[in-house]
């Protein structure tokens, strides 16, 4: 089996973040939890894998239901980036909703006062 | 009803050139509650406010046209307004037209009475015009209601109907959420013409609610529905 340098890249990437996942996990640094570390794990192990034993995209394929390999990669990938980017939208949301009730709050202190 | 129930809500953003003159001319229209909403502005609009003796809060972040009528609103529910009044800052709206706002609500016909600039049309740059029509047609297309101006923020609503409309939108996004609610909890509404004044000052801050704005507010008003 021959290994190429791309092959090294992104294993090596993969390697640090899901490490740098699970130290944040055990240490309890706030903001990671069990699913983030998942996903995590879900999405760089598969870039290995698929990296690694680039035949595995014919599993993909089949098993999605679709002819071509890379039709399967990239939608996969398309799904994923659309579920993260809902997510990360829909956090936003939740994150600009507390600030302007925090915002609210604070201004209607003078009101509650008197 | 007593006029000591009547709340005048003015949210204002960067307002310090024009909001005395607002006040003044909602005073002289014989309103004295009025509550200013400094909304994080970067000039002395809150200065300008407190001099003229009304009641002014602060929010210490912009967080948007939306969310700063919100907060004047709960004042006016925590000072037990009746019937609340909103009119925007940079002196468009004309006070005169808030007794043809209120006269529905003291009626007992409506809950909410939207101000619409849309019956009269004189003076009103084309391009808002068809601005605003498109914004109706987006308000009805995802709430299920046709008003002739789903964006005017000239309105009125009763005690009842303050307490029932539950907002989550900071921005422009508000206005047409209020359409929402109107139709969700079946509250009673009417629309009665008001008039605009489009001075020079007012143009100028109608062009920073642009086009871009325009495409911000529909995403985040169809955003919410799906999330």
């Amino acid at each position: 089996m021959t290994i190429h340098i791309y092959q090294i890249i992104v294993v090596g990437i993969s390697v640090v973040m899901i490490y740098s996942g699970i130290e944040s996990l055990v240490r309890g640094k706030s903001g990671q939890t069990l699913t983030k570390l998942l996903i995590r794990i879900f999405v760089w192990g598969g870039m290995s894998l698929i990296a690694l034993f680039p035949s595995f995209t014919n599993i993909l394929a089949s098993l999605v239901g679709l002819q071509g390999n890379i039709n399967a990669v990239i939608l996969t990938v398309f799904l994923l980036i659309f579920l993260m980017i809902f997510k990360l939208l829909s956090a936003i949301e939740r994150l600009e909703q507390s600030i302007s009730e925090l915002t609210r709050k604070e201004s209607l202190e003078e009101i509650k006062k008197k | 009803m007593n006029s000591k129930k009547i709340f005048i809500v003015i949210p204002a953003f960067n307002e310090a050139k024009v909001i005395q003159s607002v006040i003044s001319e909602v005073k002289s229209a014989g309103y004295q509650n009025i509550i200013v909403i400094d909304d994080g502005s970067a000039d002395n609009t809150q200065e300008k406010a407190k001099e003229l003796e009304v009641i002014v809060l602060r929010h210490k972040l912009n967080r948007g046209k939306g969310a700063a009528t919100k907060t004047g609103i709960e004042a006016a529910k925590l000072l037990e307004a009746e019937i609340i009044v909103t009119m925007d800052g940079d002196g468009q709206h004309d006070p005169g037209d808030i007794s043809k706002l209120i006269e529905p609500i003291l009626e007992g016909n409506c809950d909410v009475v939207l101000g619409t600039r849309l019956k009269n049309t004189e003076g009103m740059p084309f391009q808002r015009i068809i601005a605003n029509k498109i914004g109706n047609l987006i308000t009805w297309f995802l709430f299920g209601l046709y008003v002739t101006d789903s964006q005017s923020g000239f309105r009125a609503y009763s005690r009842q109907a303050a307490e029932i409309i539950n907002t989550r939108g900071d921005r422009y996004d508000y206005d047409s959420e209020v359409i929402r609610e109107i139709y969700t909890h079946k509250l009673k509404f009417k629309e009665v013409p008001v008039k605009v004044r489009y001075t020079e000052y007012s143009m100028g801050k109608l062009q920073k609610q642009g086009f871009i704005n325009g495409v911000k507010t529909f995403y985040k008003m169809f955003w919410k529905l799906i999330n």
